[in-house]
């Protein structure tokens, strides 16, 4: 069985006013190659402004189920490991179109467990069913200066857009053409 | 929390349409059910991309076929998102495509039908996307939360396969004798195969129910394919086409078309592998993959070298 590499989730920044959200994840033998994956698998539409792939492993993430008993708070390790800053993620809705998981802020931590906690009392939302948290020094992002090449030739790529297709009109006209022939 | 108490909040969440994440509570068998169904979908993307990817050379116009090579390239891209929903899940990346490459796996079966002139592509975006997007609305509102998300992206862009291949069967219906000779051909082939994608006939779909009350699924297979037989039948009409059914006909009190009984003979034998394409298929998946060997390798000892 021939390995895929390992497993990058996948953040897209869509607009200027909206978070890095969680879009899906590629698999890729180091960051680079990561990035340049999710550029094909997630950016052949615009808009993307800004990408970031992050290894799965590096992620400790908890869904509001699993925070309900507090045994991942012991578990708490590594507190001897240096203070870094730790993006915070959360996914705060439940139908389709808005459950996606997106980044709302950092804390400064020494261990995962230690994050999710200060990000808990410095992000507090009822209406969160996820939550991740992730060391800001592994994530490897799009360079604003390759935004240009990465991201711009989606732009005039506009025949994959369905609005470059008119065939509704075309369909109603013979419909009424045909009602009127029945008549 | 016991078992029983377990499967009646999991049931409760679904009755308050919460989606179910990656480390919630699910029962296992629901865990199994979306494993096979989000694998053999994303399956489908990736074999998919065989009888449209046949005619990128042969495209009549240079806009048609950037048109066919971005819709491909979409298809791969949704086998991506798939595969990565039923990762969620537990099962890997290289297990599913093993089991694909082994020819263990099972995909759309409409994928092993041959596409035999340009006209296919027109009827394939039409049919054949058409039916994929009337199933992937309706999983969109599914359950899962990543298999949900990786449909809203998927729907959004399944509509411009579909309306290509509108676009198309509409110029070919309207245009010369020998045209509409073509797209009339290609209907022909494809009318069927497209509504055995709905998969087998409810009395023969064991997991339907289960699906249902699970809000992985919301309708049933027979449900879908009467959608959209009622919704294909008067538009191809309109088009001056003829549907490839001797007892098509609209049935007033139901206000639905009914069609002759699907050959289900031919969809079980297209099913278990013995389909006009399946081998064709599998063989240009397996050479895909060993013809990759060489750049994974070459990528892998990249970065074991930058490592270090």
């Amino acid at each position: 069985m021939d390995s895929q590499g390992q497993k990058y989730q996948v953040f897209e920044k869509e607009r200027a006013d909206l978070a890095h959200r969680n879009a899906g994840s590629v698999h890729a033998p180091d960051a680079e190659m990561a990035l340049e994956n999710a550029r094909d698998v997630f950016v052949r539409r615009p808009n993307c402004l800004s990408l970031w792939v992050v290894p799965e492993r590096a992620i400790f993430s908890k869904t509001v189920q699993e925070l309900r008993d507090n045994a991942w708070r012991e578990a708490d390790a590594a507190s001897d490991a240096p203070t870094e800053t730790w993006l915070v993620f959360q996914k705060q809705g439940q139908t389709a179109r808005e459950t996606f998981v997106a980044h709302v802020g950092a804390v400064a931590a020494c261990s995962p467990q230690q994050a999710l906690s200060r990000a808990l009392e410095t992000f507090p939302n009822k209406n969160v069913f996820v939550w991740w948290v992730v060391p800001e020094r592994v994530i490897f992002k799009s360079e604003d200066a390759d935004a240009p090449s990465m991201f711009a030739p989606a732009h005039t790529k506009t025949y994959r857009n369905h609005l470059a297709y008119p065939v509704e009109p075309i369909m109603r006209e013979l419909k009424s053409a045909q009602e009127m022939l029945d008549e | 929390m016991d078992e029983q108490a377990e499967l009646q909040e999991f049931q409760a969440r679904i009755a308050r349409g919460e989606k179910i994440e990656p480390g919630d509570w699910m029962p296992e068998e629901y865990r199994k059910q979306l494993i096979r169904m989000i694998s053999q979908h994303a399956h489908s993307e990736i074999v998919g991309m065989l009888p449209e990817g046949a005619w990128i050379t042969r495209a009549p116009t240079l806009r048609r076929k950037i048109v066919l090579l971005a819709k491909v390239q979409d298809e791969g891209g949704h086998g991506q998102y798939l595969y990565h929903a039923a990762e969620t899940l537990g099962a890997t990346r290289e297990e599913m495509i093993d089991a694909l490459l082994a020819g263990k796996a099972k995909y759309s079966s409409v994928f092993n039908y041959p596409s035999l002139t340009w006209a296919d592509m027109g009827m394939i975006g039409w049919l054949v996307d058409g039916a994929a997007i009337m199933n992937q609305t309706m999983l969109a509102h599914c359950s899962y939360g990543p298999y949900s998300r990786a449909m809203v992206r998927i729907c959004t862009e399944e509509t411009f396969h579909k309306k290509q291949g509108m676009e198309q069967v509409i110029k070919y219906a309207r245009g010369t004798p020998q045209q509409k000779a073509m797209v009339q051909d290609a209907l022909n082939r494809w009318w069927a195969p497209s509504l055995m994608m709905f998969g087998p006939h409810d009395s023969d779909s064991p997991n339907s129910a289960q699906l249902i009350a699970w809000g992985v699924k919301t309708k049933t297979n027979d449900e879908l394919r009467q959608e959209f037989i009622n919704k294909m039948v008067p538009d191809l009409q309109l088009l001056g086409l003829k549907i490839p059914d001797p007892n098509l006909h609209y049935d007033e009190t139901s206000g639905n078309w009914i069609t002759s009984e699907i050959d289900w003979d031919e969809f079980w034998r297209v099913v278990k592998g013995d389909g006009p394409c399946n081998r064709e298929r599998l063989a240009a998946r397996r050479q895909a993959h060993e013809n990759g060997a060489w750049v994974r390798e070459a990528l892998n000892a990249y970065a074991e070298k930058y490592e270090q």
